[in-house]
């Protein structure tokens, strides 16, 4: 891969598709379903944090775009810088 | 469950709608005017009740919509920049709309976020008409500051966009949308916070307010959407006919008031939004804590 910064690149690419996994688990499962380690996780309760998912995905698709820019043409400037 | 129609009258969503079309523009808090007005005219309706959110959803959708299409040659401009970066992978140096684009990205990414996070925590502790009297005249001491720390604008022939996507950073853009968040809290203005985060960045008066105007729109219409079920489902029930009406009146206000800021921000300054906030403000609070 040519990147201008291939570990920041790799970061955001991990990290953007975590997140994306991340909204669908929030969408899918309910606040006692989540593992504790999640912000949202309620015992008991069955609200869906629909919210916390779309910030996750759109946070998760910003991160992917960055990566996707750190794969262009180096002499030109990209949202990161 | 409360009928809305026995709350709210089609006076009042008139009133509400107008109200609503004004203030969201201006920098002076439409959420703080729609907590302290109905507070003032002793009017039985509060901020938090399910049935004035949803109501309030029509007025939001209405002045996004009147947004949207006001800028509408830009928006075109916007996107095609968008795909031809995205195509590109990067940003020609010379392609100001993509460059702007980005930076609305950038923007919108913070207040989104924190909006969709933080909404309902902050409208329920502020959410009494005399904490938005007391927020109301800090967003006033905050347009005040903005206006003495700004930085003077350089004077360039370029065109609007060409100058806002020159003059500003990514990191910028950033610190922008995360400054509208304040604007969860009723008595502070999301438009307030982005054309003073221009101004300190160093857009001219006319140059920030365009910005505010863009960035605002993806967050104003993205969150009424979000919410717009509700307004189809059982919390918009006995409401429709008024948030129609109140969403017409928001509309009309919201177009003239785009219209007006634009041509006023080109020679004006924030200074008499910055008055208004605090003495409309200031007055508010000592009514409602003689009261």
């Amino acid at each position: 891969m040519n990147t201008k910064h291939p570990a920041l690149t790799w970061i955001a690419l991990a990290t953007g598709i975590a997140l994306i996994v991340l909204a669908v688990v929030y969408w899918i499962e309910p606040a006692s379903g989540l593992p504790s380690f999640i912000p949202g996780h309620e015992a008991g309760s069955s609200h869906h944090h629909i919210k916390h998912g779309i910030a996750a995905f759109f946070v998760g698709v910003a991160l992917l775009v960055y990566a996707w820019f750190q794969t262009g043409d180096k002499k030109q400037a990209t949202p990161a810088t | 469950m409360i009928l809305a129609d026995t709350v709210i009258t089609y006076a009042q969503a008139i009133i509400l709608g107008l109200l609503q079309g004004v203030t969201e523009l201006f920098p002076i808090s439409s959420l703080g005017h729609s907590v302290i007005l109905p507070q003032l005219f002793g009017w039985d309706i509060h901020q938090n009740d399910d049935y004035f959110i949803t109501f309030l959803v029509a007025t939001h959708l209405a002045t996004a919509i009147v947004l949207f299409f006001f800028f509408l040659k830009d928006w075109i401009r916007i996107l095609r920049g968008l795909g031809r970066s995205l195509r590109d992978r990067g940003i020609a140096p010379d392609d100001a709309d993509a460059k702007l684009g980005w930076l609305l990205v950038v923007g919108t990414i913070p207040a989104g976020v924190l909006g969709l996070l933080l909404e309902h925590t902050l409208r329920g502790a502020f959410a009494s008409a005399l904490s938005a009297s007391i927020f109301l005249v800090c967003n006033g001491l905050l347009l005040f500051g903005a206006e003495a720390l700004r930085r003077r604008a350089p004077q360039t022939a370029d065109d609007d966009d060409t100058r806002i996507a020159r003059q500003m950073s990514f990191l910028q853009s950033f610190g922008v949308g995360a400054a509208q968040a304040i604007a969860l809290i009723p008595g502070f203005s999301r438009s307030g916070a982005a054309i003073g985060g221009g101004l300190l960045v160093g857009l001219s008066h006319k140059d920030a307010a365009r910005f505010a105007f863009l960035l605002a729109t993806p967050i104003i219409g993205a969150a009424a959407i979000l919410k717009l079920p509700e307004l189809a489902g059982a919390q918009g029930d006995g409401i429709r006919g008024q948030a129609l009406v109140a969403a017409l009146c928001s509309g009309a206000t919201a177009y003239l008031a785009v219209r007006f800021l634009m041509k006023y921000f080109e020679t004006r300054t924030l200074i008499p939004f910055a008055v208004w906030c605090v003495t409309f403000g200031g007055a508010c609070t000592v009514y409602f804590v003689v009261s």
